[in-house]
């Protein structure tokens, strides 16, 4: 093997391994800097599954990391705002009937922040207010 | 070598004497023969040279080669270890915004919203169980307990009237356990809770554990205390009848 098929064997050799570290780069990067959802390895579709099964408890709790200002995919913010909803519902209660006024007061005015903010959905939210109404034991 | 008009001393090298000034005929041997080195020499220095131009272009494309593999090594253990150094990163970053971070939190405190507290310690990896914010570790641990039964409870009983449950019974389950851990943590822990310095968001956090189990389990005070002396089955019927009505 004479020393000119060597180097461009070598040359070959330096572009797959230039292509694999790329790949490599660009998958450090975004293992790096994933957002809170990827850490909570909520899948993209859960909680729209969630939604979609009126399961609205169990979208609430998932969803409360929107609260704390993480950084939501704008494709799921909405799925996120409605679990936000549910959530701010269901403390609501306990927030009012503790004595957290003015918590309870923010809650509501969120809730009503969101009431207008997200039209689309209003018998999503409807359901929502009618299984908390119905989950209060009186 | 000397000059054998005057006897002056010659180089080798000399065309004609320094001194006499005759031509040197008896070196022009040795001149030819060192011309002819000379130029074998530079003949040979072109090979080299050539050969070391040659062999550039393959030592450059070798150690591109060891950067690269240096490189990708790299990267795999970045990529392995991606949520540590994530994590650590976070949690440095708290420890170095100290005031800023435990203004936020106390902003959750004061509003009674342990959730949200929860939630921003989990979500900025702040660490309680040592350095700055050591004083948080009994809050935190609450919380976490806290946490845990608002989540159960709201999955068990937010739901809509056709909802697709998923094995109700788990979530009967899990808030039996919920309960009974929050409580029993809180009994176990209690003369350590009184001399916290957060205690009084602790003891709020158990007036609103009561609530919600008032609220959506239908538990008053005495209840909640004969349910949990009550044994694991008696809580499981308890829990089913509420959460699970017509199932």
């Amino acid at each position: 093997m004479n020393k000119r098929t060597i180097f461009s064997i070598s040359i070959i050799v330096n572009i797959i391994l230039c292509m694999f570290f790329l790949f490599l780069l660009m998958d450090s990067y975004k293992a790096i800097y994933y957002d809170y959802l990827t850490r909570d390895t909520i899948e993209q579709n859960a909680l729209k599954n969630n939604i979609e099964q009126e399961c609205y408890g169990i979208t609430a709790y998932r969803s409360r990391s929107i609260r704390i200002g993480a950084e939501i995919p704008k494709e799921v913010q909405d799925y996120y705002v409605i679990g936000e909803y549910a959530d701010l519902l269901f403390l609501k209660e306990i927030h009012k009937r503790t004595q957290n006024n003015d918590t309870a007061n923010d809650f509501e005015s969120r809730l009503h922040e969101i009431r207008n903010e997200m039209p689309e959905y209003k018998s999503i939210f409807d359901s929502i207010d009618k299984s908390v109404k119905k989950s209060v034991k009186e | 070598m000397k000059c054998i008009s005057c006897g002056g001393e010659c180089r080798l090298t000399d065309e004609v004497c320094p001194y006499c000034g005759r031509q040197l005929v008896e070196t022009s041997g040795y001149r030819s023969d060192i011309k002819k080195y000379k130029g074998k020499n530079e003949k040979t220095q072109k090979i080299l040279d050539k050969v070391a131009s040659e062999n550039v272009p393959m030592i450059i494309s070798v150690l591109v080669m060891v950067l690269l593999l240096t490189g990708i090594g790299v990267m795999i253990y970045i990529n392995d270890n991606a949520y540590t150094f994530r994590e650590e990163f976070m949690r440095k970053k708290a420890e170095k915004n100290y005031e800023g971070s435990l203004a936020e939190i106390q902003k959750y405190l004061d509003a009674g919203d342990y959730t949200g507290f929860a939630a921003y310690i989990e979500y900025n990896n702040i660490y309680v169980h040592k350095g700055p914010f050591e004083d948080l570790k009994l809050l935190g641990r609450f919380a976490e307990k806290y946490v845990e039964l608002v989540n159960c409870v709201e999955k068990a009983v937010v739901f809509g009237d056709n909802a697709e449950r998923y094995n109700p019974e788990e979530s009967v389950s899990d808030c039996r356990w919920a309960i009974c851990f929050f409580y029993q943590e809180y009994d176990y822990y209690s003369s350590e809770i009184e001399e916290d310095s957060y205690k009084e968001y602790i003891y709020d956090m158990k007036k609103k554990a009561d609530k919600i189990l008032e609220i959506y389990l239908g538990m008053d005070g005495d209840e909640i205390t004969s349910f949990l002396q009550s044994s694991e089955n008696e809580q499981e019927v308890y829990l089913e009848e509420v959460l699970m009505p017509n199932e």
